[in-house]
């Protein structure tokens, strides 16, 4: 074998190495979410201890990752698709990784609650379902990056907009509460914590869509805000993809 | 427009008057994917050296094969593809080398500032003193560091010993290579170093103040750091000179060119700026031999 195939060889082996663990990582994000809305739903502090463990586990691999793409950019110096794998892996860590703290985040809103109670002041409704919007979010992000489709993630801003928009009803609904008196400041103010840190890690799940259409086109989508997308839907004008 | 390489006398021809008119500066050399802006590099500064359907032919073997590019000015391109698809023979083709070679033969349209190489009025010579070629193995002549360099000079100028002597020196500073040499620049050329040996031939190409350099694989024989300073060195001159570099090594390539063009099989593959061509190849063909994949 000449120098040169050995040395191909090694990059090869090494990119599938990185994505392996990308894939384990954006595993154990999404699962760390699962399990930390879980244990707020059921204010269950032994869910909150595995979030816990999720984090560091995820914060490790995120380590891991890093050096990997060091190792491959110093040692091989990637071009054009392989360049971009590894960039956008390094990007995407970097998500993934907040994805967990926020998760952890939520398991730390978890144990606070269970100091003052065993219960909510009334069954969860609007808090579980944007966490289900922002975990399929997360999962067709990270699916589309295993995947390599940009296709998957078309949509993932206007979702995005949908849990923007649950985190203000939420956001209201307890101001309400809080004002009237039936809900403590305090407690109100974990709920809140809990939409913002949902609405967070959507945006991140947003941030690896359009890393993915870069890392498979080598074109990096234009970002719209909201009112310009909410604007062209109404006029039924296609906004730019 | 200059004419200096033409015969004295010598008619001018009109370039491209019995061939198709070469493409208009700038013109999109290679196509982008469909969504991305397409490449107009040789509209910065215009380009100096631009080839239209440009074919070489050692014997019966097509070397190059209908090759058009517009090469910018005051710029660094790098010609990158496999083994025998042509780099070198494009390389010596711009300032007429292949003519050296028994057998080999051009067709199409190769012009220098507009002005066909290949044209009958052309003198070579003169056509090599505007556009320098450094080779990959440096080829210093067994003589003295001074007459290495003053060779070429006293080949097309009579020069007073004073004047001779600042031009000298002037090529050497300009190559890099002044303070190492100028306690021995008596001594003979061949007791250089290899990366010595290298810029010298760039210093001896400098001296007759050409406007193109090309080099074809100048580090492939050079350690590290003697390949940095000979890149440090095009990074200087670029300045005020296109060149246009040859190399197998694509890291090379990446570091220093402005604009990259890729052959393979004698085919104009791709013709991007360098960090383009690197970070998202418009052609299937340029990913799979820039990653590796094949070649």
């Amino acid at each position: 074998m000449t120098p040169e195939k050995a040395e191909r060889k090694a990059l090869a082996a090494g990119l599938r190495k990185l994505n392996e663990d990308m894939t384990t990582l954006a595993e154990l994000s999404e699962l760390a979410i699962r399990k930390a809305i879980d244990s707020l739903a059921r204010i269950d502090e032994g869910i909150a201890e595995e979030v816990f463990t999720l984090d560091q586990e995820i914060y490790a691999l995120q380590e891991e990752i890093e050096r990997t793409c060091v190792d491959l950019i110093a040692l091989h110096a990637p071009v054009a698709r392989d360049l971009r794998t590894v960039t956008t892996s390094l990007k995407i860590t970097t998500d993934l990784d907040r994805i967990g703290r926020y998760a952890k985040d939520i398991a730390e809103v978890t144990v606070q609650f269970r100091a003052d109670t065993s219960r909510h002041f009334k069954k969860l409704v609007s808090i579980p379902h944007m966490a289900d919007l922002t975990i399929q979010m997360v999962d067709t992000a990270t699916r589309a990056f295993v995947e390599r489709d940009p296709e998957s993630v078309r949509n993932i801003a206007e979702a995005d907009d949908s849990v923007d928009a649950l985190n203000d009803e939420i956001f209201r609904e307890i101001v309400t509460y809080m004002m009237d008196g039936s809900m403590k400041v305090e407690v109100g103010a974990r709920y809140i914590l809990v939409a913002r840190y949902l609405e967070r890690i959507a945006d991140h799940a947003v941030n690896i869509g359009e890393r993915v259409v870069y890392m498979v086109t080598g074109e990096m989508p234009p970002r719209v805000r909201a009112a310009v997308r909410r604007k062209a839907g109404d006029s039924g004008v296609r906004t730019p993809k | 427009m200059t004419t200096a390489w033409r015969f004295a006398g010598g008619e001018a021809t009109e370039p491209g008057a019995a061939q198709a008119e070469p493409s208009a500066v700038g013109e999109p050399v290679s196509e982008a994917p469909s969504g991305r802006e397409p490449f107009v590099g040789a509209r910065v500064g215009g380009a100096q050296v631009q080839s239209q359907n440009l074919s070489i032919w050692y014997g019966a073997k097509r070397a190059i094969a209908g090759v058009t590019l517009s090469i910018p000015r005051h710029a660094i391109t790098a010609i990158i593809g496999p083994s025998g698809c042509g780099k070198s023979t494009y390389l010596r083709a711009i300032n007429r080398m292949n003519d050296t070679i028994r057998g080999c033969r051009t067709e199409g349209t190769l012009l220098v500032d507009e002005e066909d190489v290949y044209g009958p009025n052309v003198d070579p010579v003169l056509l090599r003193k505007k556009v320098g070629l450094i080779f990959q193995k440096p080829n210093p002549f067994p003589k003295s560091v001074y007459r290495n360099v003053a060779f070429g000079v006293q080949l097309h100028y009579r020069a007073t010993r004073e004047e001779l002597g600042k031009v000298v020196e002037s090529a050497l500073r300009q190559a890099n290579l002044w303070d190492e040499v100028k306690d021995r620049i008596d001594d003979s050329a061949l007791g250089l170093s290899g990366g010595q040996q290298q810029r010298l031939c760039i210093a001896r190409a400098l001296a007759v103040d050409p406007e193109i350099l090309l080099m074809d694989e100048p580090c492939s024989a050079l350690d590290p750091i003697a390949t940095a300073k000979i890149e440090d060195l095009m990074f200087e001159l670029k300045k005020d000179m296109t060149i246009v570099i040859v190399t197998h090594n694509m890291q090379q390539a990446a570091r220093v060119a402005d604009y990259t063009a890729f052959l393979y099989l004698g085919k104009l593959i791709e013709f991007n700026r360098t960090r383009d061509l690197f970070e998202r190849p418009g052609e299937e063909l340029t990913e799979k031999y820039i990653t590796g994949r094949f070649g």
